[in-house]
This record gives structure tokens, sequence and C-alpha cells, in this order.
């Protein structure tokens, strides 16, 4: 038997005390797992809550407006925004938390929807691409995307635009290169575009807005 | 996803009942792991009892004796950016901020990230051969091509634990705190991984309707030199190849007096090497001692011809780490 597997007998942190006294395997002896407080608590014992299997009712509060609406417990909040909500911005593209097409803000911080729960978005404050600016009237960042020939096919790009309008708000004026680097890290551009998502990324902090 | 029942305890002690009570349950923290391997219908569940309300479970303490005390559900973000655990344990810090991407540090809590399960290929997919489903034989031994999420030792069943905190938290000796019902216990970090069929554990083996609480990291007297290593096929948003984080102390004669030496992403469960620590022991820590205890850790692999690449990443790593935690003053 090597000395590598199997885990039962081995030290947990090895000193040299333990090594001379030639008990290598001997540190962490006594049972698996030791009792330190056993309270007699009855107090609480209303239910926890219990949503579904079928619909239950939440409401979400998307881009500053306040949404009613019957989901399903399996439903991920990036479901949720593009059919009942018809918020098609945020892209279902990997479903499995690998791509960033589907970025968006949970309370002011970027997330994939795609890898979380409808219901448990319930009662926080959900940002999609859709709330930073429309066609018509867009955000800072969105006009320096295009300023900036930040796109090509343009899939990633609600997601890219996600992650770089929050790396300007969080590092402002001062973003470093590395910096947005890091921020849009989590999202993939099968065009490679990323030079360019860079690029619009600092411009939009050096303006300041 | 199979439709099911979300249960929200507003306590650890709810939490750990409900999956007691309800049938076919399951826990979910910030579900990244999870959500994946249902959608994969790899889990099934019936229930799941989500921990989004339990109270309690977000916070960084320093308690008196200078322990620190991670809840269940702080992010892995949560622990880049603490200033706490910047300063009394930066390589858990580091191991954070390098990990995944920023959504998913949002959203990955502590208790979550260690009890996540293998990305092993056969396992996470329902419909392929396992032999943690039952099937005789581990099929990454059939197969000839590159093996990313294989453990590099001939165990039964050849995939990797694929945390990179793991590690740092084996060589902090973390204790993991458990709630079950009403009683909160302590169990070693080395602990977790024991199947008691005596099987390798491709995630974390807890008792019966346990929930973690929170994770204990001991304070230590003596000056402690850490370091952390990772190695990545991609500079971020992947999981790693290897990861490797060590932690050692000086007796007085300037000689290594205690040490601990811990790989991810080499074996089913997060691997402490023991050959390497014994390497390190007794020995002033120069280039010869590190290359040594590299030599040391890696002498009983028995890679699959497909990982055999991960030998040699994880003697680098192991070299770095402690290059790492030399450097550090
Ligand atoms: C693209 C990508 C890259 C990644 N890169 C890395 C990386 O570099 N390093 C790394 O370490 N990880 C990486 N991950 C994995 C990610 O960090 C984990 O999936 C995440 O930390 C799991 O935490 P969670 O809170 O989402 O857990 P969940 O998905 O909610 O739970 C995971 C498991 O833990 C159990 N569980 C959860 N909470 C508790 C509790 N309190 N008590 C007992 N059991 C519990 C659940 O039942 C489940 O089985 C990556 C993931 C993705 C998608
Ligand atoms: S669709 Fe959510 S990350 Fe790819
Ligand atoms: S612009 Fe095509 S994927 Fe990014």
């Amino acid at each position: 038997m090597s000395d590598d597997s199997p885990r039962d007998d081995k030290p947990s942190g090895l000193t040299r005390r333990a090594l001379f006294k030639g008990a290598g395997a001997a540190a962490a002896a006594g049972a698996v797992f030791r009792s330190i407080e056993a309270g007699a608590k009855e107090s609480d014992t209303v239910p926890a809550n219990v949503q579904g299997p079928g619909t239950v009712p939440v409401e979400l509060d998307v881009n500053g407006a306040k949404k009613k609406l019957e989901i399903e417990p399996r439903q991920t909040l990036l479901e949720v925004l593009r059919l009942p909500l018809d918020l098609t911005g945020a892209k279902p593209v990997c479903d499995r938390g690998t791509c960033g097409a589907c970025t968006v803000w949970l309370d002011e911080k970027p997330v994939y929807a795609c890898t979380v729960l409808g219901v448990e978005a319930a009662g926080r404050k959900v940002t999609t691409v859709e709330g930073l600016g429309t066609p018509e009237a867009m955000s800072s960042i969105q006009k320096t995307f295009v300023a900036e020939d930040a796109l090509q096919c343009g899939f990633c790009t609600p997601g890219m635009v996600m992650s770089a309008a929050w790396a300007v708000k969080k590092h402002g004026k001062d973003l470093t290169e590395d910096q947005a680097r890091a921020a849009c890290a989590g999202n993939l551009c099968r065009c490679g575009t990323y030079p360019h998502v860079l690029k619009a990324a600092l411009a939009c902090a050096r303006k300041g807005s | 996803m199979k439709a099911f029942k979300f249960v929200r305890p507003r306590t650890c002690e709810e939490a750990s009942k409900a999956v007691q009570a309800e049938s076919n349950a399951i826990l979910k923290s910030g579900g990244i792991d999870l959500l994946d391997r249902m959608k994969e219908h790899v889990d099934d569940p019936d229930t799941v009892v989500g921990l989004v309300d339990a109270e309690g479970l977000e916070a960084i303490r320093i308690e008196d004796d200078g322990a620190i005390n991670i809840g269940a559900k702080v992010t892995l973000q949560q622990l880049a950016d603490s200033e706490a655990v910047q300063r009394f344990l930066p390589t858990l810090a580091e191991a954070a901020g390098l990990a995944a991407s920023p959504q998913i540090r949002n959203r990955a809590t502590i208790a979550g990230n260690l009890a996540q399960h293998t990305r092993c290929g056969y396992y996470r997919r329902a419909s392929f051969p396992c032999v943690q489903r039952g099937a005789s034989e581990c099929p990454v031994k059939q197969d000839g091509a590159v093996q990313d999420t294989a453990g590099v030792f001939d165990d039964e069943c050849v995939s990797a634990h694929p945390s990179s905190i793991a590690p740092v938290l084996g060589s902090l000796e973390a204790q993991i705190k458990l709630r079950i019902n009403e009683v909160s216990m302590f169990a070693l970090f080395d602990n977790l991984w024991i199947r008691r069929d005596g099987k390798p554990a491709s995630h974390a083996q807890l008792p019966e309707g346990a929930v973690i609480e929170a994770i204990h990291i001991p304070a230590r007297s003596e000056k402690q030199y850490v370091g952390f290593a990772e190695i990545r096929q991609k500079a971020a948003f992947d999981w790693a190849l290897v990861t490797c984080a060590v932690r050692y102390a000086l007796d007085p004669d300037g000689k290594i007096g205690d040490a601990s030496v811990w790989f991810g992403s080499i074996a089913p469960a997060p691997h402490q090497s023991v050959p390497a620590m014994r390497a390190l022991l007794g020995q002033e820590c120069t280039d010869k001692t590190i290359q040594a205890a590299a030599e040391a850790s890696m002498k009983n692999a028995k890679p699959v011809p497909g990982a055999a690449y991960k030998v040699k990443l994880a003697k680098v790593a192991l070299k770095r780490a402690l290059e790492h935690a030399r450097g550090r003053s």
C-alpha cells in the first residue's frame, strides 16, 4: 500500500516531532466527527417556505420595473427573462455557466442568468442589457461598443456589454486594461473581438460615465 | 431539469431537517455545480433544499483566539476581496480570486465549492458508464484521449477533485463545521473524503443530513510560510489542470518543523502528499529541498497515459508553491 492512499490513516499536517517519534500517521486520531454543541432548541418550528414543484407566484424587479409572474422553481432566471418577460438580450448558448452570453446583474453584480433560479431572483434587483439603454437611447457603454466596432456577429455582445459596463462602473475613469480584461474574463467571443471590447471599455471609462 | 419542490429553510438546522424529511432531497447553495448536474440528469432530486434564505452563513469572522470562521455561503469573490482573508490567509484569497470567472465567483460559495462533484466527463453524463454509478471498471482507463479531468494515481476511480480552493483549506488544516439537526460538530478536513465502503470518493462524503455551516481555520502562533500555485490551460474561466497549496513553519534552527502539502485536480479527493511533507521536514527550504519534495510528491504516481503530463505539472506546481511560500516574508 502506498502512503499516498487510502486516506484514513493520514496525518493532517505532518510535524517533525510526530515524524521523529516514528508516528507519521498518528496525528488525526479520534472520532471522525467531534460534537461541539448540543442545544435542545425546540423554538422556531415554523415550517420552511416551500415552492412548487408546480408554478408559484413571484414578483421580479427587472430593470427597475416590478413584474408579477407565475413560474416553476426549475426555471432559470435566463428562461424567465426570455420567455414570459420577452427580454431576449441575455442569450442562451451553453446553459452551463461556461460562455457568458447570458450575463446579467443581480443586485448590481454580474452573474450568469443560466445558473440562477428564477424563484431565487425574486425580491432582488435584476439588470439586463435592455436596462442599460435602448437602441433609441443607448448608454455610454453601448455607444462606445458601436463606435469602437466591438462586435462582429453580436451574439456574445449583450453579455460582454454587461461585463464591460460593470468594469467601468466599478473602476471608473482609472479603469486599467488588466482590470477590463479580468472583468470580461468570463465572456467568450467566438468571433474573437476581444481587443475591441477592451478598447471600448477603456474608452467608455475615460469618457467618465 | 426535472420539476422539483424548492424548500427554503431559514436556518441551517431547518435545512438539515428538511433534507432528511423530504424524499430524494439535495442541498443547494450557489447552484453552479448542482444545476449543471441536474440539467444533465446526473442528479434528479424531487426536492431541492436551497440555502438562499438561511441566515447566519454569510460572514467572515475573526475569533478571539485569531481563528477565522468563514460562513458556508461566503462567495469566492467575498474571499478574494476580504481584507482579513488577504491579510491572514493570503493563499485562500489568491486561490479564490483566480478561480473560474467573475460571474461564477459572485455566486459560488465556499461550501458548494468544497462539495462540488468531479468534472470527469463520464461521471457527468448520466448515460455513460462510471464506477461511481456501479460500472465495474473506470472507463477513463480504457480511453486513450488526453485526460484533463483525470487523476494521476491508480485509484479505482481515476477522476480528479476539481476545487482549487480545497487544497488551500487542506494546507491550512481547516475544520469543517457541520450541522445535523440541533447539533453542530467539527469534521477534520481529511475526513470529508472518506467513503465507508473503501472506494475513492469523487466528492465530499458528509454524514446523512449534514449541512456545512462554516469553515474554521485555526490560528497559529508561529510564523507561517504559505504558498499557492496553479497550472491552467486558459488564464481564466476554466478549472485548473493542477493546483498545489503549501504551508510550513521553521524551527528555531531554521529548519522546516511543520509542513503541509496539498494538491488539487490530481486525485478523486483533494490530495495530501505525505511523501512531499516528509521530504521537507528537518530541512532548510533550499532549492535542493524543493526539488526533492517535488520528486517525492509524484513517486507513487501511476497515471493513465492521457494524464501522464499532469505528473510533470504537479511537480512544477509544488515547486512554484514552495518558492512562493519561501519568498513571502
Ligand atoms: C466555467 C467554470 C469554471 C470553474 N473554475 C473553477 C476553478 O477554477 N476553481 C474551482 O475551485 N472551481 C471552479 N469552478 C466550480 C465552481 O467554483 C463550483 O461549481 C462552485 O464553487 C460550487 O459552489 P456552489 O455554491 O455553486 O455550490 P452548489 O452547486 O450549490 O453545490 C455543490 C454541491 O455541494 C453541496 N452543498 C452545497 N452547499 C452545501 C452545504 N452548505 N453543506 C453541504 N453540502 C452542500 C450540494 O448539495 C452540491 O452537491 C468552475 C465552474 C465553472 C462553471
Ligand atoms: S448561457 Fe449562461 S453562461 Fe453560457
Ligand atoms: S461578436 Fe461574435 S461571438 Fe462575439
